[in-house]
Formats: C-alpha cells, sequence, structure tokens
C-alpha cells in the first residue's frame, strides 16, 4: 500500500464510533476527511479486492472520489500538453483520440489493464498511487516526462512521477495528500512510443515483464530516447543506459537490441510463481527491444495497432 | 407442440438454461433462512504439525459468537474410500494446511471471520514432505504414524507413506524388451492442477427436530447424504441432501465434502448455519484436485513400428488423507500404456501420501497427465525410428479383437477412425510457418454401467414430468433427459418439468460424475417412459377403438399409424383417467454388462478390471509458439470422438468444447505451486491461470455417431471427460513440432519452453 493511499488505516479519526464512508463532491472536503484519516477510495479495484484477498483490512474510514467533478476528465491543455483527472478511467484513456495518437503507449498500459469492467471502473490516480511495481500506466507516464498534482490541508505541491514511487506500494506522497492529477508535457514531432508486457494469456494478464519506449526522430536518427522497466525492479523506473544506447542510432534492431541488453542489466528480478528470474531477465531484453523497435516504427508513420502487447507475441 | 426437427441436433433451449442466464437462478450461497448463522472454518494453516493445544475460549467469548466446535465436539469416526485415514476435524496431528481445525458460527461472516483467528491453536511443527518421490523413499518420514491400525478396502496394497500399490501384467515384457530392435525411454512430470469451479462451494444445515435439511453444492448429494450418516451416526432418511443450482464441479464437488461439518456446527448452534468458500478456501481445502503425477516408460519397438512391450512406472500423489486416490492411480497406469495394441505390459501405479491438499477424481481422472506423457512419448518412438506420428499410432491403435492391457477383447470400437479425420481435419503433413507445429494425440476412456432409477408422470393437465435423482453439473446431462422421454412420448422435451439433485424426492443415483448421469439415469427415464406409453396406447386403444400396435405417440397426441385424423392428445387421455388411475412410470433399465478381462496376473486391483463401453478419441493442435518468449498460441484445435450414438449433438458438441479448452490451460498455464513447507503459492486466480475466453481457439468437433451395443441410451457412451484427456499430449507434441524442443514438465509454461529451447541450442 502506497504511503498516498494508506492514510487511514490506524490513525485518524480513532475517536469516531464505527466505520465510515463519505461520497464528497469538492476536493476540499476530500482533504479534509483525509486530514481525519479516512483513506481514498477511486474505483476500488485495487483496494477492495485486495481487502477480500485477505491482503490488508478494509479500512475503517473510507472517503470516496468518484463524484468530485473536478478529479474527471482528460483535457488538452494550452502548451500543447495533457492534463488528466485523477479519475479518469483506463477505459477513457484507451479510447482517448488525442492520447491514441500522441502518448500510444500510455493508450496501450491503459487498454490492457484488467478486463473491460475493471478498466471502466479502474482509474488513472489508483494505478499510481497503489504504486505496484507491475503498475501499467507507470512506465508510459514516466517515459513521457509526467508530473502529479498532490494535494492536502497543506496546500498543493507538483512532483515529477518519477519521483513518487519510494518502493513496491509506496509513495513519497503524505498519508493525507490527495492525487489530483496528471500532467503530460508536450512531445516533439517525430515521437513515437510503445509499451507492452509479456503476456501468457490473452487476457487478465499482470505485468511479469513490461517495457516502454519513447523516442524522436529527427532525419532519420533517433535525438531522443526514454525507457523504463515495469516487473523488473522494486518500482518502475527509467534505464538511462538503454537511453543512451538509442540516441544518435538509426533505431535499428542492432540499437534496439543493445536498449534491450541494458534493460536485462538493469533488472533485478526476482523469482516467484509467475516467473524464474533468469527467465524475467531474458525476456526484459526481449520486450524492451521489441516496444523500441514498435515505438520507432509508429515515429516513422507506421502503424503498429493498440494494445502493442496483443501484437508482439508472434504477431498474434 | 411440433417436432420439425431431429431433437437430438436442434438447439434444445436448456430447461434451467433461462434463470441461469437470466441470473433469477438461486445457487446455494443465494439461500437465505430465518435465523441464519454464518460458518466458518479454522484451517490448519501449516503443512504438518502436532496439536498441542487448541484454546476457542477466546472466539467463544466473542459477542455475536454462537458456537465453536472441534473434534471433541463430533463423534469420533474415521472414514475414507479406501482407506479410513481421516476425521471431520483434525484430531492430534494436522497433515496438510487446508485441513478443517474448528468450525464457527456467528451472526455476520465479519464476526465468524474474527472468531476463527482467535481460536489458539499451539503447534509442534513435524517434517513436511510435498515431493512424491521423497515420501516413497526409505526411511522418509510416516505422514500417518499409525497407518497400519487404519481400517482399509481388502483389496489394497499399502504400507507406509505408499497408500497403494497396484500392477498391470500381461505376456512376458523382459523377453520382448530384450528383443525388440529398439527400447526408447522417457520420464514426464505432471503438476496437479485444481478443478477451479466458477462457484466456490456454499453448505447450508438446518435441523428440524431429529431431521437434518443441508442444502449444498455437491455434484453427488446421496454420496453426501452418506458421509453424512456415516460420520454423525444417523440413519440415511433423516437426512436431507438437496443442490440447487449447481456452478460447475468438474470432480472438485465428487465424494461428501464438508456437509457433516456444517450440519454439526448447525446442531450445536440450535440455528440454520450457512458456510461459503471464497475463492481462496476453493483452492485449498477441497480434497479433489487433479493429482501431481510422474510417469516413466519404456517401449520395446520393431522397426516397421510395431510395439511389442512397454514397462511403466506411474507414481501419483496422494495427498494428506486419501480420497479415490487409490483407483485414480489404478486407471493411470492403464492411460499409461494408452489405447494400444501391446502384447506384453508391464505397470506399476504407486500413490504415495504427501503433506499436501487431498487428490481426487477431476474431469477425466488419473487420464490427461497419463496420456500427456505417454503420447509425447510415442511421438518419441516414431522420432527415433525416423516415422510418421500418425503412422505411428495408426499401426498400434487398438481394432477390434485386439486385447486391451487386461486382455479385454476390443469391440464395436472405432479408435482408427478418430485418428484419420482428426489428421484429416488439421491438415496433417501440410506445409507450415516456421513458428507453427501440429501435434497428434490419441486416448481412451471407459462409461461407468451402474443401477439407477426414475419415474416419469403425467399430470392432470397432461403435461410431462420427469422425477430423477441424478444430478446436474452443468453439463447438461439431466437437461438432456428429455429428449429421451420425449421421443418416447411423443411430447417436445421442452414441455416437460424436471425435478432433480435432491435426496428425497428421487431415487438414489450415482451423481455428476465418469460421464454416467445420460449414460445411466437416460436408461433410466427412458425405461421409465416406456412405462408410461404402455398406460398411454392401453388407454388410447380403448378411446380409439384401435389396437396398441396400431398406434403411436407424436405431437402430444395418440393417433392411428396411417390415419393422423383420428387421434387423442395426451392431455385428454390424463383427463379422462383422473380419479381412476394414475400416468405415472417407474424404470431403471438393465445395467449393461461389463466386459470379460483376465487380471490374473496383476496385484492390487481395486476396479476398473476392463472398460465398458469404452470411447475412443484423437485430438489434433496447430499452435504457433513465439520462439523469443516461449508463449504459445493454439491456433486450431480438432476433437474426433467416437462416443457411440451422440443423443444430445449441441450439448454433447459443448462438452467436447469445453474438455479441450480445460486441456489447453492444464497444458500451458494451470498448474498449483506448492512451496517447501507444504503451501499452495498459487491459491488465486490471478496466478492459477485458467485460460480466458480470449484464448479458445478455432475449434471443431467430429463424432463417429454410431450406436454400439451394451452401451447407453440408444447405444451411446459416455461424453463429459474424454474431451479433456487427449488435448495437454497434442499441444505438447506440436510445441516439440514447431521449435523441436520438448518439455517433459507439465504445464509447458512460457518459461519451460524457453528453457527448453536454451538447452536445445547449446
Ligand atoms: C481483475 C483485475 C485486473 C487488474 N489488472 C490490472 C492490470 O492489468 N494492470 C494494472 O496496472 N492494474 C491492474 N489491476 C489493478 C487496478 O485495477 C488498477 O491499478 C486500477 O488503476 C486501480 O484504480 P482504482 O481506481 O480502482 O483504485 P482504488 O482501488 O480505488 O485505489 C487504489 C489505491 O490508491 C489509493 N487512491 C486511489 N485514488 C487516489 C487518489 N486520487 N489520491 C490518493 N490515493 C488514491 C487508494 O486509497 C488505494 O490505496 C487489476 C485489478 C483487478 C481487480
Amino acid at each position: 500500500m502506497s504511503a498516498l493511499a494508506s492514510g487511514s488505516t490506524a490513525m485518524g479519526q480513532a475517536t469516531a464510533a464505527g466505520p465510515s464512508y463519505t461520497a464528497p463532491t469538492t476536493v476540499d472536503d476530500v482533504i479534509a476527511a483525509m486530514a481525519t484519516g479516512s483513506r481514498v477510495v477511486a474505483g476500488g479495484t485495487d483496494l477492495v479486492v485486495g481487502s477480500r484477498q485477505g491482503r490488508w483490512p478494509v479500512p475503517e474510514h473510507l472517503v470516496a472520489i468518484h463524484r468530485v467533478n473536478s478529479l474527471r476528465g482528460i483535457r488538452p491543455v494550452v502548451d500543447g500538453g495533457l492534463w488528466l483527472g485523477a479519475t479518469a478511467t483506463h477505459g477513457e484513456i484507451a479510447e482517448d483520440a488525442t492520447i491514441r495518437e500522441r502518448y500510444t503507449a500510455l493508450a496501450d498500459a491503459s487498454s490492457i489493464v484488467g478486463s473491460r469492467a475493471t478498466r471502466n471502473v479502474g482509474t488513472l490516480g489508483g494505478n499510481i498511487a497503489n504504486a505496484s511495481p507491475a503498475a501499467e500506466t507507470s512506465g508510459p507516464l514516466m517515459c513521457f516526462g509526467a508530473t502529479c498534482m498532490l494535494e492536502s490541508r497543506n496546500g498543493r505541491r507538483e512532483l515529477p512521477l518519477d519521483e513518487l514511487f519510494s518502493g513496491p506500494g509506496r509513495t513519497v506522497a503524505a498519508m493525507d495528500e490527495l492525487l489530483v492529477s496528471v500532467s503530460l508535457p508536450a512531445q516533439p514531432a517525430g515521437t513515437g512510443s510503445c509499451y507492452a508486457r509479456l503476456e501468457y494469456r490473452r487476457q487478465m494478464e499482470i505485468a511479469v515483464v513490461g517495457a516502454t519506449a519513447v523516442v524522436t526522430l529527427d532525419g532519420g536518427q533517433i535525438t531522443a530516447a526514454r525507457v523504463a522497466i515495469t516487473s523488473l525492479a522494486p518500482t518502475v523506473r527509467r534505464v538511462p543506459e538503454a537511453e543512451a544506447a538509442l540516441i544518435g542510432s538509426t533505431g535499428d534492431r542492432a540499437a534496439a537490441e543493445r536498449a534491450g541488453e541494458a534493460a536485462a542489466a538493469a533488472s533485478l528480478p526476482i523469482d516467484d510463481v509467475r516467473a524464474a528470474a533468469d527467465y524475467r531477465r531474458a525476456m526484459a531484453a526481449v520486450i524492451t527491444r521489441r516496444v523500441v523497435q514498435a515505438a520507432v516504427d509508429r515515429a516513422r508513420g507506421e502503424t503498429v495497432s493498440i494494445p502493442a502487447s496483443a501484437s508482439l507475441h508472434g504477431a498474434l | 407442440m411440433t417436432m420439425t426437427t431431429e431433437p437430438r441436433t436442434a438447439p434444445v433451449v436448456r430447461l434451467d438454461g433461462r434463470e441461469k442466464v437470466t441470473g433469477v437462478g438461486r445457487y446455494a450461497a443465494d439461500m437465505t433462512l430465518t435465523g441464519l448463522l454464518h460458518g466458518r472454518f479454522r484451517f490448519a494453516d501449516i503443512g504438518h504439525a502436532r496439536i498441542k493445544r487448541i484454546d476457542t475460549t477466546r472466539a467463544k467469548a466473542l459477542p455475536g459468537v454462537v458456537a465453536v466446535i472441534t473434534e471433541a465436539d463430533v463423534p469420533d469416526v474415521q472414514y475414507g474410500l479406501f482407506i479410513k485415514d481421516r476425521r471431520l476435524f483434525a484430531k492430534g496431528v494436522v497433515r496438510w494446511e487446508g485441513e478443517v481445525v474448528a468450525a464457527v458460527a456467528a451472526l455476520t461472516p465479519e464476526i465468524a471471520k474474527r472468531a476463527v483467528e482467535l481460536i489458539e491453536i499451539d503447534y509442534e511443527p513435524l517434517p513436511v514432505i510435498t515431493d512424491i518421490e521423497a515420501a516413497l523413499a526409505p526411511g522418509a518420514p510416516l505422514i500417518h504414524e499409525n497407518w497400519e491400525s487404519y481400517w482399509q478396502d481388502e483389496k489394497l496394497v499399502r504400507s507406509g507413506n505408499e497408500a497403494s500399490r497396484s500392477t498391470i501384467v500381461k505376456g512376458d515384457t523382459a523377453a520382448a524388451l530384450a528383443s525388440a530392435d529398439l527400447v526408447v525411454k522417457g520420464r514426464y512430470v505432471a503438476a496437479g492442477s485444481q478443478a477451479a469451479p466458477i462457484e466456490p462451494r456454499a453448505i447450508l444445515a438446518e435441523w428440524r427436530s431429529d431431521r437434518v435439511q443441508i442444502w449444498s453444492s455437491t455434484q453427488v448429494p446421496f454420496a453426501a447424504r452418506s458421509l453424512v450418516s456415516e460420520t454423525l451416526g444417523l440413519p440415511e432418511n433423516k437426512i436431507r441432501v438437496t443442490v440447487p443450482h449447481l456452478g460447475g464441479g468438474f470432480g472438485a464437488k465428487c465424494e461428501g465434502h464438508f456437509e457433516p461439518q456444517v450440519a454439526a456446527l448447525a446442531r450445536a448452534a440450535r440455528r440454520p448455519v450457512k458456510v461459503v468458500f471464497s475463492r481462496r478456501d476453493e483452492f485449498l481445502a477441497p480434497d479433489h484436485r487433479r493429482e501431481g503425477m510422474i510417469v516413466e516408460v519404456e517401449s520395446g519397438v520393431m522397426r516397421d513400428g510395431t510395439i511389442v512391450a512397454r514397462r511403466a512406472q506411474v507414481l501419483t500423489e496422494n495427498g494428506a488423507y486419501s480420497a479415490d486416490e487409490p483407483l485414480i492411480t489404478i486407471l493411470a497406469a492403464i492411460f499409461s500404456t494408452g489405447p494400444y495394441n501391446v502384447p506384453n505390459v508391464d505397470i506399476t501405479g504407486r500413490c504415495a501420501y504427501t503433506n499436501t491438499q487431498p487428490s481426487g477424481s477431476v474431469r477425466a481422472p488419473g487420464a490427461p497427465q497419463a496420456a500427456w506423457a505417454l503420447e509425447q512419448h510415442m511421438d518419441e518412438i516414431a522420432k527415433a525410428l525416423d516415422m510418421d506420428p500418425v503412422d505411428l499410432r495408426r499401426k498400434n491403435l487398438l481394432r477390434n479383437g485386439d486385447l486391451s492391457p487386461t486382455s479385454q477383447v476390443m469391440s464395436e470400437i472405432r479408435a482408427v477412425e478418430t485418428l484419420d479425420k482428426a489428421a484429416e481435419l488439421i491438415g496433417w503433413g501440410q506445409p507450415l510457418p516456421d513458428d507453427e507445429g501440429i501435434g497428434i494425440a490419441c486416448a481412451w476412456w471407459p462409461s461407468f454401467p451402474m443401477a439407477t432409477s426414475a419415474f416419469v408422470k403425467i399430470n392432470v393437465d397432461g403435461s410431462p414430468t420427469i422425477i430423477t435423482g441424478a444430478q446436474e453439473c452443468g453439463t447438461g446431462a439431466v437437461m438432456t433427459l428429455p429428449i429421451l422421454a420425449g421421443e418416447i412420448l411423443g411430447i417436445d422435451p421442452s414441455e416437460f418439468s424436471l425435478v432433480y439433485q435432491d435426496t428425497e424426492s428421487g431415487p438414489w443415483d450415482g451423481g455428476a460424475g465418469g460421464s454416467q448421469t445420460l449414460f445411466n439415469n437416460g436408461r433410466a427415464v427412458a425405461d421409465a417412459a416406456m412405462d408410461v406409453r404402455r398406460q398411454l396406447l392401453k388407454l388410447a386403444a380403448d378411446e380409439l377403438e384401435a389396437a396398441e400396435d396400431d398406434i403411436e405417440l407424436a405431437d402430444g397426441r395418440a393417433r392411428v399409424k396411417g390415419s393422423p385424423d383420428r387421434f387423442v392428445t395426451i392431455a385428454a387421455l390424463a383427463d379422462k383417467t383422473q380419479g381412476t388411475q394414475l400416468l405415472v412410470g417407474k424404470g431403471s433399465g438393465e445395467v449393461p454388462p461389463t466386459p470379460a478381462s483376465d487380471t490374473s496376473a496383476c496385484t492390487g486391483r481395486l476396479g476398473a478390471e476392463s472398460f465398458a463401453a469404452p470411447t475412443f478419441g484423437t485430438h489434433a493442435v496447430r499452435v504457433k509458439v513465439d520462439r523469443d518468449t516461449g508463449v504459445v498460441r493454439v491456433l486450431k484445435v480438432v476433437a474426433a470422438h467416437d462416443s457411440g450414438y451422440i443423443v444430445n449433438k449441441v450439448g454433447a458438441a459443448g462438452q467436447v468444447t469445453g474438455g479441450v479448452v480445460m486441456g489447453l490451460g492444464q497444458a500451458l498455464t494451470e498448474g498449483t505451486q506448492i512451496s517447501g513447507e507444504g503451501r499452495v503459492r498459487n491459491a488465486h486466480l490471478l496466478d492459477y491461470k485458467l485460460q480466458t475466453m480470449a484464448d479458445v481457439p478455432d475449434i471443431s468437433v467430429w463424432f463417429t455417431d454410431t450406436a454400439v451395443s451394451d452401451a447407453g441410451p440408444k447405444g451411446s457412451k459416455g461424453v463429459g471427460e474424454p474431451p479433456c484427456i487427449p488435448t495437454p499430449g497434442a499441444v505438447a507434441n506440436a510445441i516439440a513440432a514447431a521449435t523441436g524442443a520438448r518439455v517433459r514438465e507439465l504445464p509447458a509454461t512460457p518459461g519451460r519452453i524457453w528453457s527448453a529451447l536454451r538447452e536445445g541450442q547449446a
């Protein structure tokens, strides 16, 4: 559980009698509830499902945020970037025309979260605040240079997303801080991006290995590159060595392979029920190589269908 | 009420279909009763330990708790099918993490959960054995110290951690192996897997004076009743087990499970109690999961592909207590030689106690893993002989007149036809892209004749009702009964109502297991319908002034053959007899005989001597393998079956399709992972990976559709289980064909395929 998310469990309204649930319509009311120890619930697909699985108790005091209008929606902003409300759902993100065109990796990510039902209620804010090393949207957001806006009774602060995560299920946000929105800066012309994960089956997967690439091509050469790995370290993280391996290249297979090797080297894979560590490390190289190639293809204007994951396993 | 299509080919609208699809159908967990309490079990939560102390004081003191019970509160009865090695609640020792130690009844599920946590248990840990071979190794710590004192089936051969040992011996295997042109050997290791029904089970019990009414999600209400009777010491007629709609079982809900504990809890609480399993409980606690298995097999073959001898050892995982696994081990041993004509056979089956969830029948118990091993072995023989795998199988498949491993003479079988059809429909031999491959596998499976009974009645308004003790587990077997009765009575199947899955309203039935429901209960229903038919013909003969032989029943009428205008409706006949005669038929039919066999050289037999009305099938699978990741996508499956006459074509095809998909899961993604401490590591649906609808490939189903003698109604055989059997083997062979790498572990996960490919490169 994230610090962002774990506001209410032990402390807070210790004096109030019994459990409580409120669903206010303003951010002020939400942060007031958080200040007294209520825990935010958005779609509940992590919080409630996790409780049912016995991973953590149902928080005593809940504040639901689905009725707060100002936390909703996806809007272009003046400098060519994009603003996403914390309660934008994966379904909305996956269908958004601007995201599909200009932030394609994010559409790749949101369109493979769980099932259609999960995507219709699961939110971007919840995905971030839950801070899972397997969270689908974190890699794309980091690579696009996303910032997130946090708000509490002490005011607002803006934080680059790659400074938010501090460990599995943990963030640097304070217990009473609400994630209000995420902002994506404009991407230069000639940018293509891709997110994909290894998938054992075609639906209802969890990232065992995932990778993001965002590349900018200028005159046939990569001038900017961002690469992140998912489920391969305690947090989703960027891989500067992979980025360096791409810059200055044409984005050919050899460069993509070097990026893949760098991603594998930067991985700290674990052995668990989902995969053995050596397999995970090898897959870090394969999946990274494939997302780099798909991002380069997209930067060149070629079509790689969304979600990319579905087409990457031997084009099936 | 006209029948325009042949009933067995019409898209039958199942009588339970509408309520299930629209959500008004009621399952056990949906039920509520006045004064209902919520129960919960305390599971052992440790792999193996001595219980030094159980203290329920704090749990009992929790407000809202009505009863807490342990072994001290029920009769000290040991039970079990072949070995009576277990009790309702653990006594002295716990032997697996899902063993029930105590039960709580409380006002709410939340209170029950908290109370369960307040039960204090002090354990002294004992050594945990999770590995089959380690359990059978000399000097291994005993899982049941007092194993010798337990009652056992007199035919069972066992010792220490070896829960059963049996052999199948025919001919002189040693000599035949020595004189063979080539001997091919293989070792294959299959993980255990789960039935994973979509409905986690729920059980309610309510005492009415000295009688108990139980509602349970069981596949076998009569067996559940017997277990309550045996363990709580009540006559069967004081126990009623009723099954609301059942949300699937796949074998996991066979045998009695948990009904006695819930009944005991309700008695202690003096109020009705309901226990609903969580998904995690459903993964951990039932003692019916597919056993892990190790198959070592060697075959002696001649250059022309003739198999002359086969020696095998099949090791199965019994788990901590013994359910039907000793018998399943005998089946697995038979399946480790496959549906082939092998003159010399020497197979040993050994079933090992381990500190894991007990194994037991899951859809075609014992067969898929053994067939997976053997069918890979067949392909390895073909490779060693440089022979086409289909040709090798065609050369050796059982034909009429051949002898099975237990010397049963084959008759009226069509195994070769299924092979040829599957090869044809998949396009065997066609050129494929580099990353694709086709694999093929054959299998067989018995039908299980047994006694059962049913009633058919015509109500006073002429509407028909079937009353049966049979159980519908979702396969549609009970829903198909009206097709048989309707044909005999000239009534559209959709006109029938059904009374079923209730021990007090219907006669005894074996339940939804062994693909036996339509096979046996269909016979009984047809027999009961014939009884009513005779009554109707007699009445109609009087009414129409015609000879009985000249009357036919069709479209809800009795009419004179050749003059359709001379008729009387069945409704009119029913009306007419009111007050003087009831139109009730009862039937059982004659249980088909079991073929002769010769097991004189075999030992430790518990049954399955020969296969009545054996079914045969061949599956062919086309896959695409991503060589970099080891991810497999199944593109096409052909399933060709010899299941005798097909009574309900839509239903039978549905069973085959579902069986194929279940087999794909076992082949590729499903497998229980157990830690060294005996803890299941993937007791949830995220990491126990069933196939999803998106994974379902193009599946073609083909049936021989020919009646056979000594079989089920109209010459049919069992349909539900066989389609699970050949799929994993065909998938494994397809992966090997695509990549050149063979995965001798089940499931063939991407990681294992990737490793096999790397070893291949080295
Ligand atoms: C069947 C299923 C499949 C899934 N598949 C995937 C998958 O493929 N990929 C993936 O990444 N995830 C997956 N998930 C996880 C989950 O759906 C996503 O992480 C989703 O985005 C969570 O959003 P939510 O709104 O439901 O969060 P919630 O469950 O409501 O909240 C999650 C956490 O974040 C906190 N929180 C929520 N919003 C805020 C906020 N605005 N400010 C501060 N804290 C907040 C909550 O307190 C809680 O701790 C799956 C879940 C299920 C049930």
